[in-house]
């Protein structure tokens, strides 16, 4: 960075010119006590505010957001902030640093042991629908599944893991994306013709130039796909 | 990727030789990293272990983050030249100069052992099967198999008298790759469900494709031949293990045991049955016939035909355990975690009787084999409350505790595997399963018949074997 840019810098600002627009999601009691208990210092806030600049003299919060609400509260006229650059990235990264925002990895290529550890936080969370899932059963029969190809998360009903659809499926969005591989034509593996609908894997036929299968369900298709 | 190995190699070329010992007694005894690595790892060091510079990559990308080992090796072959492709590395080494203490145990060499292990399970290592640590004072050979990782050789000291000898073994070692991972389920108390997790990590290990061998070696109790229901051929275990001469072909005391699905797939491992013969002689004989080391002498005949080699072994400490151990490269400890006596005797188990069979096997191979090591505890079954876990993890700290004390010996990371200070002090807990549980009664392995057995052992497999 040259001399004229203030990112990196820790900066005594003005309570007033700095803007939170997310609410963070904290009791009121930790905000006020906190606040108590900055104000019965020498009020300084030794964690500072993660700010970037949104023009000049006009901050906005990206992290630490649990900190503005307290300076506020406490009445603090400066806090100390460091100044961020303005990129997209660095305010999502600087959530997550901040604890602000979950962090989501990556299903289509996601090892055993991440995708264990991710399934054990979401059952940790309050009032999880994932409650009552089995830890073990699930991870492995998603591991092993052909998740590569995914094109959402759907496929997670049909591995019979007690994630059914709705807001247990919907809960994994918490923590999955996915990139999904396109599938490639010649794919013969039944566990993963198995994913595809009735109407794809027609498609699928008659690309491989079959004939006779405009009848054929959806067993039937599989099988003779896999040939 | 299997290299063409000169078996003919009775040590190291005398030009070579000389150069490492040269190089090597040339270095100052303050020499930092990039001076070790300039004029004796990347001008001798390699070369003497067979590797030519352009099969030798410094700065390797793991693939985790911005990662980057020291050096990564791999022989080059007719159509792939390793400078280019970068894939599939062979050996991994991590540098340190001389000012990094690497003695066993000092603190130094244990954040060195904990960096190689990150960059052996990271996304471009799959392959590897060997690593080194050294910093031309110390060096230890560490051998990785799957997901398994383990001491090949102790932490030896090196000078430029032994240099030459040193270096030749590790050469003899990275040149012999064992196929097989040789485990022993073992915990001196019974009832643990050893024999349950034998037979379900063979199936399970099976339907990954991976060929195993399962050896019932408890003879006074020879569950796992009866619960599979398996007839022991005409000849005789007992007769293999007390022939010293080699007259008996152990693969003729091998019995496979086969499940034909529906759909017409069949699955198969193999098992040495128990011989009801060693069940009959006492002990007292069988020591005048039958050395602790003989079951691992005649398992090395077998290490290039399977994956893995599972010994169920009795829950003692006598001459059955004891040679299961010593012919094992790593010990798997399953424990109940309601059982509080269990976890005592795990700790007896992996700081007194485990060490003891490193010390034999060390003075045994002229202190270049390390010996078995224990593979953090898992709980088998039990369904655990979180009353319950918070009573056994105090219970485990405070043997943590007294064994730091009393014998100075850090049991941390035996119990938990991904200890990181005040953090992760988790086990990996194998539920309670009917499924598991009744199917003791079928003559079938459990994760053959259920899908929900198939997937939790596959998940034990995952947790310490398979990557």
């Amino acid at each position: 960075m040259s001399n004229l840019s203030d990112v990196g810098n820790l900066m005594y600002l003005d309570l007033e010119i700095i803007e939170s627009d997310i609410v963070p999601n904290t009791s009121e009691y930790l905000i006020n006590a906190t606040a108590q208990e900055l104000s019965s210092t020498d009020g300084r806030n030794w964690i500072p505010l993660i700010v970037k600049e949104v023009a000049e003299d006009s901050y906005q919060v990206i992290g630490n957001n649990f900190i503005y609400s307290v300076a506020e509260a406490a009445g603090l006229e400066k806090v100390w902030c460091i100044i961020a650059d303005n990129s997209e990235t660095t305010a999502k990264l600087s959530r997550m640093l901040a604890r602000e925002e979950v962090p989501r990895i990556n299903l289509s290529t996601a090892s055993t042991e991440d995708i264990k550890s991710a399934l054990e936080y979401l059952i940790e969370q309050p009032n999880t629908p994932l409650k009552t899932i089995d830890i073990l059963k699930a991870t492995n029969r998603i591991d092993e599944a052909p998740r590569q190809y995914w094109q959402d998360l759907n496929p997670i009903i049909n591995l019979k893991c007690g994630i059914t659809r709705g807001k247990k499926v919907k809960a994994l969005e918490k923590v999955f994306y996915l990139t999904p591989e396109a599938m490639p034509d010649e794919i013969k593996d039944p566990k993963v013709l198995n994913t595809l609908t009735t109407t794809e894997l027609k498609k699928l036929a008659k690309k491989r130039g079959r004939s006779g299968y405009s009848k054929l369900t959806k067993a039937k298709l599989v099988n003779l796909l896999s040939q | 990727m299997v290299f063409t190995v000169d078996r003919e190699l009775q040590s190291l070329p005398p030009e070579i030789a000389a150069k490492l010992s040269h190089l090597l007694k040339n270095l100052p005894s303050d020499a930092r990293e990039p001076i070790v690595n300039h004029h004796f790892i990347s001008k001798s060091f390699f070369e003497a272990l067979g590797f030519l510079s352009n099969e030798c990559i410094p700065d390797f990308k793991t693939g985790n983050g911005g990662d980057a080992v020291d050096y990564a090796l791999r022989k080059n072959t007719e159509d792939d030249s390793f400078l280019h492709t970068k894939t599939s590395p062979y050996i991994l080494v991590e540098l340190k100069g001389r000012d990094i203490n690497l003695e066993y145990g000092k603190g130094s060499y244990k954040t060195t052992v904990r960096q190689l292990k990150r960059y052996f399970l990271a996304p471009k290592c799959k392959s590897v099967q060997w690593g080194i640590i050294t910093n031309s004072k110390h060096i230890q050979l560490f051998r990785k198999h799957g997901k398994t990782i383990f001491p090949a050789t102790p932490c030896l000291e090196i000078n430029p008298d032994n240099i030459v000898e040193i270096t030749y073994q590790i050469r003899k070692k990275i040149e012999d790759t064992s196929r097989a991972l040789t485990v022993a389920v073992y915990n001196n108390k019974g009832g643990v469900g050893k024999t349950t997790t034998v037979i379900n990590l063979a199936a399970t290990l099976t339907r990954q494709k991976k060929k195993v061998l399962v050896i019932d070696f408890d003879p006074n109790q020879h569950d796992l031949t009866d619960s599979l229901d398996i007839q022991p051929g005409e000849y005789k275990f007992y007769n293999c293990l007390k022939d010293k001469q080699n007259l008996f072909d152990i693969k003729q005391a091998i019995c496979p045991y086969t499940k034909t699905f529906k759909g017409g797939i069949t699955l198969s491992f193999d098992i040495i049955p128990v011989d009801d013969q060693l069940a009959k002689i006492g002990e007292d004989q069988i020591r005048q016939e039958i050395s602790p080391h003989s079951l691992r002498k005649k398992l090395e005949s077998l290490k290039y035909e399977y994956d893995y080699i599972l010994i169920d072994a009795p829950p003692n400490w006598r001459y059955y355990s004891i040679s299961a151990i010593y012919a094992a490269d790593v010990v798997l400890i399953p424990i109940k975690p309601n059982d509080i006596n269990s976890l005592r005797n795990t700790a007896i188990t992996i700081q007194q009787y485990i060490p003891e069979i490193q010390q034999s096997r060390q003075e045994k191979t002229q202190g270049l084999e390390w010996g078995a090591i224990a593979l953090p505890i898992f709980f088998n079954g039990g369904n655990i409350t979180d009353a319950v876990k918070v009573r056994v993890k105090n219970a485990i700290a405070k043997i943590i505790n007294q064994a730091k004390l009393e014998n100075n010996f850090d049991l941390t990371s035996y119990f938990f595997s991904r200890y990181i200070p005040g953090k992760n002090t988790s086990i990996f807990e194998m539920p309670n399963s009917a499924y598991i549980a009744n199917s003791a009664f079928d003559s079938i392995p459990a994760s053959y018949r259920y899908k929900v057995a198939y997937d939790y052992y596959s998940q034990l497999a995952k947790e310490y074997f398979i990557q």
